[in-house]
């Protein structure tokens, strides 16, 4: 415990401190009066710049306050305090137009006590009565402010209030910018991976099947393999359908040697052995032969001797068909020359008589014809042109006088003169066209005439095409006669023709169906079956080696498809397995990104627990300074102190801290009825102006001494306005105690000059060592401020006898 | 000596917290001045003289407020002729007087105390009758316990963070504190911000 006592003060041009001040301290109370405006509050505000280097109140009006600390006229000022008793030493600071220059302050602690709990300015005063007026209990409430910063509860407010968001993760996210997308990461890794592994199972499963599908394939084929799904080259290896394939192969080939002498076999077996025994055929021709053949060759040369011209077929049916028809165009066309060469011979005589009469008639027209002018018609034409110029008698050709013949007129002369010409004409015209006509005639009958005279055959001709016509017709009937023996033989003929080729190819096939029975047996035997056994039917043989042949090809056949199968799954199984792998790369991948992207939220949430547990540390310390400080020992105090100085009044002020842990707690300000019973309302409420006064006064003084005596002084700044608003004779009591019972170092301002002198009686030494100064302040204009100590001692008292 | 339960219970109060009992009557400037009770504190309150007025069944004429008043102006006066420095403090003790009582509080401090507070049990209350006399009586400061000396509020966080939170993410919150919440806010993002990103780097 540090008992500090302030000795003096020296203040030089400091706010409204003009001039140099030095005013003596080193009193047990400190008693300071002055005017409004003469310096009391710079005075008081000077000690706590000298301890502890600001000015608290100043601080909270305004930040940039130390500019401000300088009087106006000054260019430098500074403030001194001396203190003695443990540690005696000298506080100041220095000031200059910017502000706090030097400073020599308490520490910390010291100076945040003397600011909180020893210093009492009015703005704190008018702080605390504040409170009063105000009821309410939110944080931002004066009396919520009021604690925070009594308590310096400021900075645990920052932090709690700086930490809340980190409650809720929503905003977290928004604060931390990281934050959300390290969630979404872990959240899309989350489901990548969930996908990859359910993909990555289904692949394994798909692999199983495979498996085990290729473990039924193996064992349907009888091959032993180590099912081992990393293994698939040996599995491969075993599965190898090569061998079958060679086999299928061979069975192939054997299959289509097999088809070939079966084809042959058939082609073999197709022959008609009923052709080898026809025997009768050519029996029936040479009988006929025998008997027609003679008949058949005199006829033929008879027939070639009457158709020189002709070529007849060597077939003896086609040849008597043919001969009948070429002799029955030789026969008619004998006929009919000997019937034409007679009808000419009638024409011609016919014709010889008509051109006689032709001839007659020419020589009649033509005497006729000469005995007409040929001249005529164009005379008659020259006449008629003539005609136009006739005029009279007088002839225009020779001038002579008609008239004098007296056988009409020229005109009628001329006329009939035409007329006569024209018709002479006329029937030269008819004469020469019959002419013509007869003309012709005569020519045609005598082109005729040459023509019949040129065709008609002489007689022997004539008697050979007689003779002609009736060896045809004999030859005709001849071969009409026998023309279905020919017929007959013919047939007969070309059926042994036929025969003949069918035993040929008889003999032919059959060697080759031989053949084709040794090479089925040796086919047989090449192919391990039974050979073809003596006696059986060659096809049945075929059939046997065919199905045979079709049994195994199947079974290979079979065997390669369950190869092929087995070989797909094992083609299957390896990509299933090359996506597993990489799929399992990539989980792998994302499994580490996952882990990194895990951790790096861990440590950010175990940031955040760290923040949050400082949270809560920060709520329990806050909690616990309240408590600490809004306790029933402060409560007990303030009333007693409150009761001190109105003992009148029945409410008394108290600190309520709530129950209730929900939220944050925060002291409630209550009255409580002095006899007990319920609480009243808030104080604002209750108590009377001056009483409110007195709860502020008292709950400064309460906290001051509610804590060890760190720094016994108390300063207070004009805390009454007037002798009426405190019962001030109580307060001067309170002091007194204080002061001389308790050891505190007061130092008090009053404006109020009776108030002044009622204390400075009141707060008289009381003892010897006890003492008192007064310091009054007063300026005039455009002076420096001034300053009157008077210190009084302890004077025993005398005057008080017993009766 | 009066026989007054109430003057007796204040006497008895008062002289229990170190005011001794003066004579009565006693003599001031030569003059005499008599009252039901006297007492004078010590030391510190060597100057409070302590009169007592039995307003119930007063002698001296202690019932009329007049006479009371009279009488302790005229003492009042005697203390100023004297010079003395006693402050005068009357007690009143029972019924309201009647008259300008109120206008004593210019020269003397007026206490009233009306009737013997009873409890329930019948037995004088006297926490009640202190209330009354309260500014007379030594000032008991209750000594907080020892161990609510816990340091300041970062000594307290820290020592309650010990093996939580690391020293260095307090400090960093602490410093951040005394620019107030969002100060706070952005400091602690930023720590969470370091956590998420550093690994991220590192990969």
């Amino acid at each position: 415990m540090t008992d500090i006592l302030l000795k003096e003060l020296d203040v030089t041009d400091f706010r409204s401190i003009r001039g140099h001040v030095h005013a003596p301290l080193d009193a047990q109370v400190v008693l300071i009066h002055g005017e409004n405006g003469a310096g009391k509050t710079s005075l008081l505000s000077a000690i706590e710049l000298a301890l502890t280097g600001g000015v608290q109140s100043l601080r909270r009006a305004d930040p940039g306050y130390a500019s401000q600390l300088m009087h106006r006229s000054a260019k430098q000022g500074s403030v001194s305090v001396a203190t003695i008793g443990k540690g005696a030493a000298t506080y100041g600071a220095t000031l200059s137009i910017d502000g706090i220059a030097t400073s020599t302050s308490f520490d910390p602690t010291l100076a945040s006590f003397f600011s909180e709990r020893s210093y009492l300015p009015q703005a704190l005063l008018g702080q605390l009565l504040q409170i009063y007026q105000d009821s309410g209990n939110g944080a931002d409430s004066p009396l919520a402010k009021f604690v925070g910063e009594l308590l310096r509860l400021d900075r645990l407010d920052a932090i709690e209030a700086g930490l809340k968001p980190l409650g809720d993760v929503r905003n977290v996210r928004k604060v931390v910018d990281g934050w959300s997308e390290n969630e979404l990461e872990k959240t899309r890794l989350d489901v990548l991976i969930k996908d990859q592994q359910v993909g990555l199972h289904d692949i394994i499963e798909n692999i199983g099947i495979q498996m085990s599908a290729i473990r039924d394939t193996a064992s349907a084929l009888g091959v032993e393999v180590e099912l081992d799904e990393r293994k698939l080259d040996a599995i491969e290896q075993a599965l190898s359908p090569a061998q079958d394939e060679l086999r299928l192969a061979v069975i192939t080939d054997r299959r289509r040697e097999l088809g070939s002498i079966r084809r042959d076999v058939v082609r073999a077996a197709g022959a008609d052995p009923s052709a080898l025994g026809h025997e009768p055929s050519s029996d029936a021709y040479e009988r006929w032969a025998a008997t027609y053949m003679e008949r058949y060759s005199a006829l033929r040369s008879r027939i070639e001797a009457i158709l020189p011209a002709m070529s007849l077929p060597g077939d003896m049916a086609s040849f008597a068909d043919e001969a009948l028809r070429h002799l029955a165009l030789h026969a008619d066309q004998a006929t009919s020359r000997a019937g034409k060469a007679g009808a000419d011979a009638a024409r011609l005589s016919a014709a010889e008589n008509e051109i006689d009469v032709a001839r007659s008639r020419l020589q009649a027209i033509g005497s006729e014809m000469g005995g007409i002018s040929t001249s005529a018609g164009g005379l008659a034409a020259i006449l008629s042109e003539v005609t136009a110029l006739v005029d009279g008698e007088i002839c225009p050709v020779c001038d002579r006088d008609y008239a004098e013949l007296n056988v009409g007129t020229l005109v009628e002369h001329v006329h009939g003169k035409v007329r006569r010409l024209s018709s002479s004409a006329q029937r030269l015209l008819d004469l020469g066209r019959t002419n013509t006509q007869a003309q012709a005639l005569f020519d045609t009958l005598e082109r005729e005439i040459a023509t019949l005279t040129n065709g008609i055959p002489d007689e022997r001709t004539l008697a050979d095409l007689d003779r002609a016509a009736v060896d045809a017709n004999a030859a005709r009937a001849d071969l009409s006669g026998i023309i279905d023996a020919l017929k007959e033989g013919s047939r007969l003929r070309a059926g042994q023709v036929a025969a003949q080729r069918a035993v040929t190819e008889a003999q032919s096939r059959s060697v080759a169906l031989t053949a084709g029975r040794q090479t089925m047996s040796d086919f047989a035997v090449a192919i391990a079956a039974a050979p073809v056994a003596e006696g059986e039917d060659l096809g049945a043989a075929v059939e046997r080696i065919q199905s045979l042949l079709d049994a195994e090809n199947r079974l290979i056949e079979e065997r390669l498809a369950l190869l092929r199968k087995a070989r797909e799954a094992i083609g299957i199984i390896g990509s299933l397995q090359s996506r597993a792998d990489r799929l399992s790369d990539e989980l792998g991948g994302h499994e580490t990104a996952l882990k990194v992207v895990a951790q790096a939220q861990q440590r950010a949430q175990k940031v955040r627990n760290q923040g949050t547990k400082i949270r809560e540390a920060v709520d329990a310390i806050r909690s616990g300074i309240i408590r600490k400080e809004f306790n029933e020992r402060l409560n007990r105090l303030w009333r007693d102190l409150f009761v001190r100085l109105a003992p009148g009044e029945p409410f008394i002020p108290a600190f309520r801290i709530p129950e209730s842990e929900t939220q944050r707690i925060q002291p409630r300000l209550v009255t409580d009825h002095r006899s007990g019973g319920a609480a009243g309302g808030t104080p604002g409420a209750m108590l009377s102006a001056g009483n409110l006064n007195t709860a502020a006064l008292t709950l400064f003084l309460s906290l001051h001494l509610s804590v060890p005596k760190t720094l016994p002084l108390l300063i207070l700044d004009d805390p009454v306005q007037s002798m009426d608003d405190v019962h001030i004779a109580h307060l001067a009591a309170l002091l007194r105690t204080l002061s001389k019972e308790h050891g505190r170092q007061i130092v008090i301002a009053v404006h109020d000059r009776q108030l002044f002198e009622y204390l400075r009686l009141e707060l008289s030494p009381a003892f010897p060592n006890d003492s008192l100064l007064t310091l009054e302040l007063a300026r005039g204009p455009n002076q420096d401020t001034r300053c009157l100590s008077q210190r009084f001692g302890f004077k025993e008292e005398t005057s008080l006898l017993a009766a | 000596m009066t026989s007054s339960p109430l003057i007796a219970a204040i006497r008895q109060r008062l002289n229990e917290a170190g005011y001794d009992d003066l004579p009565t009557p006693f003599r001031m400037a030569g003059v005499e001045f008599q009252f039901t009770g006297a007492l004078r504190g010590r030391h510190g309150r060597a100057l409070d003289l302590v009169l007592l007025v039995d307003t119930t069944a007063g002698l001296f004429g202690d019932s009329d407020g007049a006479r009371v008043r009279a009488r302790i102006q005229a003492l009042s006066r005697a203390l100023d002729v004297t010079a003395s420095r006693y402050v005068l403090t009357v007690v009143l003790a029972g019924a309201t007087l009647p008259g300008d009582i109120d206008s004593l509080a210019d020269t003397a401090r007026v206490l009233h105390v009306d009737t013997l507070p009873v409890n329930k049990a019948g037995v004088p209350d006297l926490d009640r009758l202190e209330d009354c006399i309260r500014v007379l009586l030594p000032l008991s400061i209750p000594q907080p316990a020892a161990n609510e000396q816990d340091g300041t509020a970062q000594d307290q966080l820290e020592k309650a963070l010990k093996n939580v939170v690391d020293a260095a993410t307090i400090r960093t919150i602490m410093d951040a504190a005394e620019h107030g919440d969002e100060a706070v806010t952005t400091a602690i993002a930023s720590l969470i911000d370091m956590a998420l990103v550093s690994e991220q780097e590192k990969a």
